[in-house]
């Protein structure tokens, strides 16, 4: 692999916002393709943080300024990018329930599914039933990711499950759910189609929902 | 044995009549007395009759001052919003530490011209008048990074603490000598300990290094100083492998507040086995069990943390965190029935 390649991941590892810009314009400028750039790259390293968050080596400051040198270096290359390869996995639409503010969880999760190449839109917190399916109508969603950290808005989700099924899209929207009181047993009982305990494995699940 | 002889048993590492106990029940309680979210927490009269009731319906062993996560930063001018059904939270669209560039904003404030503060020592007189020696109040002290937090975007303010951690060790600085002299003043009112909430010293959030670096040395000052006015220090922390060993280094407190293992323990036997000694282990039910949980599976989580924790003494039956929804009121009944049968000591 190009040795530009490595600097890009090892910078975005280590959070230097400037650096990953700096190099991922250097390769451009080095006529390496764009989507090669993003791949093994960005989120080679994006990988790599996802792992080693998983294992408790590093924890979520180190993860956010991971993401933010990605997105650093992601708005370099998008001008280069063709077409739609940067959603090419799908489109998630993702919040955190309504009468919910806790973010952070979200976003770490939102910053895997990008690092694995999906769309995202992100609706912010506190969002209401409706907008989550309004939304996936709009964009023609994949999956609704549903956050909740409080045991007052879990079962909000189950609305959304719901609202989902009342708006006739529940068959081609996979819906998975997560957040630190959220466990399997819940998301079986409100019929959610995934759950997992962090931000990597939200990822993996993601695309194993997308492919089957 | 009334609660106060139970519970000053169990810190003494003794083993009273049954294992004290207390669901964490704070704003939650303002069902009990017909108010909501706002009023309860910015008056007095109300906070106090909504914590009261809820002792005496549910029995709790002890009160723990708990209003909402605000109280302090709006010493600053954090602008607040006070949801009626929610718990009043920063404006996150305004908050006083705008960009990187900002925390020269956090200087040193008067806590008296903080009607919140304010409200919550007066909170605390008035528990403390009710309470007659009977049971322990504990006031609760969201911690110096905690309170940055609330000022700063946590996101942000994350990113700060790996890119400039100078200044945000700074900035909790200034809130440290605040937080003092509040503390002072709330422990004035004849409180038992304050309870610091140290949300950040948890493998949820950050590396115990980085912990150690940003906050270790501003709550060990806090908790000397708590100490020296022969009060308890006590620690609030619901975050996943939360860090006992730097903590306990830094505030030798009375005890934890907690709702996982701790992060160098399997289990919370083991957690008992390393720490029983040291400190009074307060938990470990989980507040979802507690709310949505069926009875059975509320009582197997009771008796797991007194199989694994009661023994001796230094323990406390509690949840790990704060009830938030009316549903948890017949489980907080559930778990203090609970403590008294199960939870009774044999003699
Ligand atoms: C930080 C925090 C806050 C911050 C939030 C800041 C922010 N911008 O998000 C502040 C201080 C503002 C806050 C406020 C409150 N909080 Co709070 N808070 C926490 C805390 C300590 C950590 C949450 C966090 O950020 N964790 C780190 C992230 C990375 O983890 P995570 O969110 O769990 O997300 C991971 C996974 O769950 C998963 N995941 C998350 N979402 C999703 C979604 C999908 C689809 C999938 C697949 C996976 C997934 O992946 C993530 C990364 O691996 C938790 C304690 C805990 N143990 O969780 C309490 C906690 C969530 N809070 C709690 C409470 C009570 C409150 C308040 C009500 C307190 C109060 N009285 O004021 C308010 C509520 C405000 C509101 N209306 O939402 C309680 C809730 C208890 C209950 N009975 O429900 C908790 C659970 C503490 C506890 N253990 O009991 N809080």
């Amino acid at each position: 692999m190009s040795e530009v390649l490595a600097n890009i991941s090892a910078m975005l590892q280590k959070g230097k916002r400037k650096d990953v810009a700096r190099l991922c314009q250097q390769a451009i400028d080095e006529g390496l393709d764009a989507n090669v750039i993003l791949t093994d790259g960005l989120l080679a390293g994006m990988d790599v943080i996802g792992a080693k968050f998983k294992a408790n080596e590093i924890f979520v400051p180190q993860v956010l300024v991971a993401a933010r040198a990605m997105k650093a270096g992601s708005e370099v290359l998008k001008p280069y990018l063709a077409g739609d390869d940067a959603s090419g996995k799908g489109k998630i639409v993702m919040g955190t329930v309504q009468g919910d503010l806790h973010d952070i969880g979200k976003n770490l999760v939102i910053m895997m599914f990008e690092g694995k190449g999906f769309e995202v839109i992100d609706l912010g917190v506190d969002v209401p039933t409706e907008k989550f399916i309004q939304t996936a109508i709009e964009e023609d969603a994949d999956i609704i990711g549903l956050s909740a950290l409080l045991t007052t808005t879990m079962p909000v989700m189950a609305e959304v499950i719901k609202a989902a099924e009342e708006a006739g899209i529940r068959d081609r929207v996979k819906i998975m759910v997560g957040g630190a009181p959220v466990t399997k047993e819940f998301a079986e009982s409100i019929g959610a189609d995934a759950y997992t305990e962090d931000a990597p494995s939200a990822a993996e699940k993601a695309l194993e929902l997308i492919s089957a | 044995m009334n609660s106060m002889e139970r519970v000053v048993m169990a810190l003494n590492h003794q083993e009273p009549d049954r294992v004290p106990v207390y669901p964490l029940l704070a704003g939650v309680s303002r069902h009990l007395i017909g108010a909501n979210c706002r009023e309860w927490s910015t008056d007095a009269d109300t906070c106090v009759k909504g914590l009261l009731k809820a002792k005496e319906e549910y029995e709790l062993d002890c009160i723990v001052t708990l209003i909402d996560l605000s109280v302090e930063c709006s010493a600053w001018g954090q602008e607040l919003i006070y949801p009626e059904n929610e718990a009043a939270h920063p404006n996150y669209r305004n908050q006083v530490i705008e960009d990187e560039d900002s925390y020269d904003k956090i200087q040193y404030v008067d806590y008296r011209t903080c009607d919140r503060m304010m409200m919550h020592i007066d909170v605390c007189r008035k528990l403390v008048e009710a309470a007659k020696g009977e049971y322990p109040v504990v006031a609760f002290v969201f911690g110096p990074l905690g309170t940055l937090s609330m000022l700063r975007n946590q996101e942000e303010m994350y990113v700060d603490c790996i890119e400039q951690p100078e200044v945000v060790h700074d900035a909790a600085g200034v809130i440290t000598q605040v937080l003092k002299e509040y503390c002072d003043a709330l422990l004035a009112t004849g409180v038992q300990g304050i309870m610091f909430d140290t949300l950040f010293a948890s493998g949820s959030i950050m590396s115990k290094d980085m912990w150690d670096e940003l906050e270790g040395d501003l709550v060990q000052e806090l908790a000397e100083f708590v100490h020296s006015k022969g009060a308890m220090v006590m620690i609030h922390n619901c975050g996943g492998k939360i860090y006992f060993d730097a903590q306990i280094r830094r505030m030798h407190p009375e005890a934890i507040s907690f709702l996982y293992p701790p992060d160098d323990c399997a289990d919370f036997a083991e957690c008992k086995e390393k720490y029983g000694d040291v400190t009074t282990l307060i938990g470990c039910v989980a507040p979802t069990t507690a709310t949505v949980g069926t009875p059975e599976k509320l009582e197997a989580e009771c008796k797991e943390s007194i199989d694994a924790m009661a023994k001796g003494g230094g323990f406390i039956l509690a949840t790990g965190c704060e009830l938030i929804s009316p549903n948890a009121f017949p489980h907080a009944k559930h778990m203090v029935e609970i403590a008294k049968t199960y939870g009774a000591y044999k003699k």
